[in-house]
């Protein structure tokens, strides 16, 4: 993006292009334009005239100093002074050229800023038309860093709270990067090494250039529509600070913070740590990394299985012990209770019986009384109406019955 | 089912198994039904093998993955 310049002295045939002649021959010719009030040229003749002298003595080239008068027009274009100590220079932005700008430079702020100088006819005024800046140590880009970080942070975008736990065992592991870059062949060389049953679903974007941050934007969008991944990388290889910068955007960091499986941010670093890093629920600093947080060691998840089969095992003969020896109690105490039950009934039979013997006429035959009947019906005979001479009745005493004769009556 | 799933599900078997609610008959049930997961959970680990895969989006919504070779 930077083109290196060295600045030559302006072309000597300046005059001869104004005037169109030369020196030597003005005094014999008629009179050059501009030469006597008579021939006076118009403004925009000599300002147009001025223009094309500039630009054709100046390649584009990169100039020094401090920024000052800093204005954000309403349409959108950056109008500034570049000065030093004895001279300043207009300088204009427009806002086409802004996106190779990182953000805009405050009043006070030494840059160095490239472009053509060229005159504004209608101010008539020589200006800088700027189509690249940055301030020295890097200080617009860690600005325009700032500055998306505060935004974000204010929204709670960055907050520990929102980041989302990494699952343990994934199957699908989803990768936002470039097809041809050194960073999906890290990734599926350790996906390999770790877990060759994980498989790698790549959504592609370019992740350098002025096209990039839309790309990845997309890209990120794209495969959580797809949503059959339990995690995302999002990155690339390492890189300058303008290469990486995708990962600085804005738009970039609320994708990855919108994303409907957790991400991990793999941007391999020269530099400290992108926006993307800050949004991402896991931070590696290269793509490797980021495979290695995504998915654990096969042989990690089949020991964790092994354990839980011995779990398995020990939880139903442990179970069955448990039922085993609730069995025997139960026999037990059902025993007890059924033999308590037993002398109970034993007593309230006896009991029973008592008090039935006590109502038996058995018993009162015992104490030497008897019964009189009739031999058929064996109806009681109780008074001495129930006798006529010559009956014959039955006589029950305690032990037995004999017949009788009545030999008188009453 | 997914891995995890399956385990999550194999580990709530086992504390089932460890508590005093569960009746024999349904016990054995359970426990048939661990066996099947650890089953499947351990041939997802030794015979799935990985692909990688591209994701190409034709219309909004309609996906197709196409293997990249590695």
């Amino acid at each position: 993006m930077r083109r290196s310049y060295r600045t030559g002295a302006p072309r000597a045939a300046v005059e001869a292009d104004l005037f169109g002649t030369s020196a030597a021959m003005r005094s014999v010719a008629p009179a050059t334009p501009g030469s006597t009030p008579e021939t006076a040229i118009p403004v925009a003749s000599i300002t147009e005239t001025a223009r094309a002298v500039i630009e054709g003595s100046f390649s584009p080239l990169w100039v020094r100093g401090e920024v000052s008068d800093f204005k954000r027009h309403r349409n959108g274009h950056w109008y500034f002074c570049l000065r030093d100590a004895s001279a300043q220079v207009r300088c204009v932005v427009w806002s086409r050229s802004q996106r190779g700008i990182p953000t805009s430079p405050d009043d006070g702020m030494e840059v160095t800023a490239y472009g053509q100088l060229t005159v504004y006819a209608a101010r008539g005024e020589m200006h800088l038309n700027v189509t690249a800046m940055d301030a020295v140590g890097d200080g617009l880009w860690r600005k325009a860093m700032e500055e998306t970080r505060l935004r974000l942070d204010r929204e709670g975008l960055l907050a520990t709270a929102r980041k989302r736990k990494l699952p343990y065992a994934p199957t699908r592991v989803g990768m936002v990067t470039s097809p041809d870059g050194a960073a999906l062949r890290d990734v599926i060389s350790v996906i390999r090494r770790r877990a060759p049953h994980v498989s790698l679903v790549v959504s592609a974007a370019t992740v350098q250039g002025v096209n990039a941050p839309a790309e990845i934007v997309a890209a990120i969008q794209r495969i959580c529509r797809f949503g059959e991944i339990d995690v995302l990388i999002v990155g690339r290889g390492g890189g300058s600070r303008e290469d990486l910068w995708a990962f600085n955007d804005e738009a970039v960091a609320r994708a990855i913070a919108d994303a409907s499986v957790p991400v991990i941010s793999g941007v391999g670093h020269e530099i400290d740590v992108t926006i993307a890093d800050l949004v991402a629920d896991h931070r590696a600093a290269t793509p490797s990394a980021a495979a290695e947080a995504a998915v654990p060691l096969r042989s990690d998840l089949l020991s964790g299985l092994r354990d839980l089969s011995d779990e398995l095992s020990s939880s139903l003969s442990d179970l069955a012990m448990r039922a085993r020896t609730r069995l025997e109690n139960g026999a037990t105490s059902l025993k007890r209770a059924a033999s308590i039950d037993a002398e109970r009934r034993r007593a309230v039979i006896g009991a029973t019986a008592g008090q039935l013997n006590a109502l038996s006429p058995l018993a009162t035959l015992a104490r030497g009384y008897a019964v009189a009947r009739t031999v058929g019906d064996r109806r009681t005979l109780s008074s001495i109406r129930d006798f006529n001479a010559g009956d014959l009745f039955s006589l029950t005493v305690r032990d037995g019955e004999i017949l009788a004769h009545v030999t008188e009556s009453a | 089912m997914s891995y995890e799933k399956r385990v999550a599900r194999l580990q709530e078997i086992v504390a089932d198994l460890e508590g005093d609610g569960v009746p024999l008959d349904d016990a054995l049930k359970l426990f048939e039904e661990g066996i099947e997961i650890l089953r499947l959970a351990s041939d997802e680990l030794t015979t799935a093998e990985g692909r990688v895969q591209l994701l190409i989006e034709r219309v909004e919504g309609v996906f197709e993955t196409r293997q990249i070779d590695d």
